[in-house]
């Protein structure tokens, strides 16, 4: 239990907040509906000019040659910016909390990896002349082959999309190509279940869609520094962001923010800084760089599609006995934020449940598609997604309503989550309980009483042994008709699972001591701070 | 080079300084040439315009009503007595759109728009334009069949006979975003009854074809018949005839061609 030393931070915290049922004025509301909120794209500054970026029009290709010299004779260009011009161009977004390979150029080098990957950038003194310019830049292309799935691009002899990661997933660890997790012997319990439900879920790319596009205006100020309005919703992210790709220190930099025209995770990838001080750096004028509309819709970064399996074991009582779920990220061309989403996705399965024998392999795969980035709950939004329509769709397998099956399989206080920590704070019961009243879905009487507080712990407590696995990697299932739709409805109604017997002592890999913050936070991700 | 604009007092001078110029686009509302422009369109160096009155009036007390090009959405929801327009008007846009867009302009708009333009092909309008040899009158399938080659013509008015009965002219569009997407598809039917049978059937499409065209097919199997069950079957399995629907992101070409014949069912039965 944490405890705020009142002694030492009297003001930190209202012991008498009474903030819920009650409408409270947003911050920021009386600026939007007065139109007085400031954006960074309101800054026009004197001799300000614009940067646009000639994108790649092929999906994998390598650049054979790039030539300008009709674009830096068009009207208006200042400066063309080519990858060499960019002091540090290999960059991944997380190597700041030392995690992940760089692996993403700010302008391609040698190759592009995705269709619309931005290869040179072009300063003029209006957007019209840049455009103009870009027009006039040629491009040679060899195209490469290309994979768009993530499946395809797993298997062996498929198209390397990313030289620094030549196998097409994420490298974790160093080692491991996927986050693995594992907790009991899910085949073994697989084997012995009534029933066995295999599915497949496949998630599309989401964009964001923010009323105001990604943009940034930078200009240089007094002291050899620059001053920066920008639209990032991760402003000291981004600072050290581009204080390493500009290799300069992040005390050159005097970010100013504001209102965010809408991010929901699609601002925090630092696009269009980096690009527009070091525009400012080469030209000493200000310089504005924002996305147009169909760069935010087409190459801005989208959340990426997920395609996920989950087999589960059921009992004809409604206990899940064993959960086996693969996911694959589609991370696109580079790493950006996908990598941590998998770390996410991993540390969230098998979904707010307890079950006794848990197996997951969740991958981050590089296609020849957009990067894909954070939004809105990514790693665990698809995920519960796939698990809530599983969980559906075995309720309706053994005959069980579905809320009950839920109440039925809830985590609750004290049981062993799949990754090795006590759950604490459960409430997914209660939840059931009251979206099932409001909702007047009948529940039995049982259900109704049932409570995260009780009966959890003690034999759920229990880690059971967990055997390592082979090293192959498994065959890829096929698709497996659900029943959903047309299975009788069964009528016996079991009642709710005794708690499993006892399991021999646990076998855990890693004693579960607590250990410091930071320490466990760099765990998570996998390298440590040396 | 810099845009330039030139803005014109009458629709003639419009249509001159149009044809003379590869590089001219007419900007009537500006919801495509300004969104064009603003995506670094660079094909676009002269932007024309006209404050010509005769652009943007409206005729609509008698049997043949007129719309000049200029004419908005806004101001066709406003007329009563252009009723029968107003679900086409108001399936365009948000209000902001419909502030500005203008009837001449929906005529140019590539699919998933040019909502309104289906309805008026359905209506056999008339499309009055001004190019370099004078003004003529062409009528819509010939203007939309050469539209691609439009590009140095002005359009003055468009003009169609109002519809016998509200029964008589239907319109449906089919978005996945409501009220403000852009179409999956478009249906508008205008069906003339005489004697209880239906005489001179028109049914047009949006998105079903690089233009906006016909269902000749299915107007075929209503022609002379009344408008029972089996007819307005018959005229639904044959509504992809002649279709050519291309994929985008809101719809497949195979799923446009599944839906299509289901919503022509739904509108000639008055389904919601």
């Amino acid at each position: 239990m944490l405890e705020l030393r009142k002694d030492i931070f009297a003001d930190e915290r209202d012991d008498n907040l009474k903030e819920i049922g009650k409408g409270t004025q947003r911050q920021d509301m009386l600026g939007h509906i007065t139109g007085t909120s400031s954006y960074f794209g309101d800054h026009k500054l004197q001799g300000m000019l614009h940067l646009k970026v000639v994108r790649s029009a092929q999906a994998h290709a390598r650049l054979r040659r790039i030539d300008t010299t009709e674009a830096e004779r068009s009207a208006g260009v200042r400066r063309i910016i080519r990858s060499a011009d960019v002091p540090r161009n290999l960059n991944t977004l997380l190597s700041l909390i030392n995690f992940g390979k760089d692996d993403e150029p700010s302008l391609a080098v040698d190759k592009v990896r995705y269709k619309g990957e931005p290869i040179v950038a072009i300063v003029a003194d209006s957007e019209r002349e840049a455009f103009e310019a870009i027009a006039k830049v040629r491009i040679d292309y060899e195209p490469l082959p290309t994979v768009f799935d993530v499946e395809e691009a797993l298997k062996p002899g498929a198209p390397v999309v990313n030289e620094t990661y030549p196998k097409n997933a994420f490298i974790y660890h160093d080692v491991h190509d996927h986050q693995k997790l594992r907790f009991g012997d899910a085949d073994a319990a697989l084997a012995t279940a009534d029933h066995v439900l295999e599915q497949r879920y496949q998630m599309s790319p989401i964009e964001h869609a923010p009323t105001e596009t990604n943009g940034a205006i930078a200009a240089p100020d007094t002291n050899g520094r620059y001053v920066v309005y920008t639209s990032t919703q991760a402003l000291f992210f981004s600072v050290d962001t581009c204080a390493k790709i500009l290799d300069v220190p992040s005390n050159t930099f005097h970010f100013i923010g504001g209102t965010v025209g809408g991010g929901f995770g699609g601002k925090v990838d630092t696009l269009t800084e980096p690009l527009a001080i070091l525009a400012a750096m080469l030209t000493g004028r200000p310089v504005r760089y924002v996305f147009g509309r169909e760069e935010e819709m087409q190459y801005g970064p989208p959340r990426g599609a997920e395609r996920i399996f989950i087999k589960d074991g059921v009992m004809r009582d409604g206990r899940i006995v064993a959960r086996k779920i693969r996911a694959y990220f589609d991370s696109g061309a580079y790493t950006r934020l996908s990598s941590y989403a998998a770390v996410k996705c991993a540390a969230h399965l098998p979904g707010p449940y307890t079950i006794p024998n848990v197996h997951g392999d969740v991958y981050c795969v590089f296609t020849n598609r957009t990067p894909a980035t954070a939004m809105r709950g990514f790693g665990v939004t698809a995920m519960d997604f796939a698990i809530e329509c599983q969980m559906d769709k075995l309720a309706n397998l053994v005959g069980m309503d579905p809320m009950e099956f839920r109440i039925l399989n809830a985590y609750r206080d004290g049981d062993m989550k799949a990754h090795r920590r006590e759950a604490k704070n459960t409430a997914l019961i209660e939840c059931v309980q009251v979206a099932a009243e409001k909702a007047k879905w009948p529940i039995r009487e049982e259900f109704r009483r049932a409570s995260s507080r009780k009966d959890g712990g003690g034999s759920r407590a229990v880690i059971p042994p967990t055997p390592a696995d082979a090293r192959a990697r498994p065959a890829a299932p096929v698709q497996q008709r659900t029943s959903y739709d047309r299975l009788p409805p069964t009528v016996t109604r079991e009642p709710p699972r005794e708690p499993p017997p006892p399991t021999p002592p646990p076998s855990s890999p890693r004693p579960a001591a607590p250990s410091h913050g930071a320490t466990r936070f760099s765990s998570v991700f996998g390298t440590r701070r040396r | 080079m810099a845009v330039t604009v030139k803005t014109f007092t009458s629709a003639g001078e419009a249509a001159g300084a149009l044809s003379s110029d590869r590089s001219a686009r007419y900007l009537g509302g500006g919801t495509l040439v300004m969104r064009a422009l603003n995506e670094g369109d660079v094909s676009i160096s002269t932007v024309i315009r006209a404050n010509d009155q005769a652009l943007t009036r409206i005729d609509a007390s008698g049997p043949r009503v007129t719309l000049g090009a200029g004419v908005t959405f806004a101001r066709v929801l406003a007329e009563r007595d252009l009723a029968f327009l107003h679900a086409p008007a108001r399936s365009i846009g948000g209000p902001a759109v419909r502030n500005m867009g203008t009837v001449g302009g929906n005529l140019f708009a590539q699919s998933p728009f040019g909502d309104f333009t289906v309805a008026l092909l359905a209506l056999d309008a008339t499309v009055a334009v001004a190019g370099g040899f004078g003004a003529r009158d062409v009528p819509i399938e010939e203007f939309l069949q050469a539209r691609d080659r439009q590009a140095g013509t002005l359009v003055l008015s468009v003009s169609c006979t109002r519809p016998a009965s509200s029964e008589a002219f239907r319109y449906r569009k089919i978005a996945r975003i409501k009220p403000k997407g852009g179409a999956v598809i478009t249906l508008a039917a205008h069906l003339p009854v005489s004697g209880g049978r239906i005489a001179g059937a028109r049914i047009a499409l949006g998105s079903m074809a690089p233009t906006q065209i016909r269902a000749r097919a299915a107007e075929r199997a209503l022609e002379g018949r009344s408008l029972d069950a089996a007819t307005i079957a018959a005229a639904a399995s044959a509504a992809t005839e002649g279709t050519s629907p291309s994929d985008n992101a809101l719809g497949s070409a195979w799923y446009r061609r599944e839906i299509v014949g289901v919503h022509l069912r739904r509108l000639l039965s008055g389904q919601e």
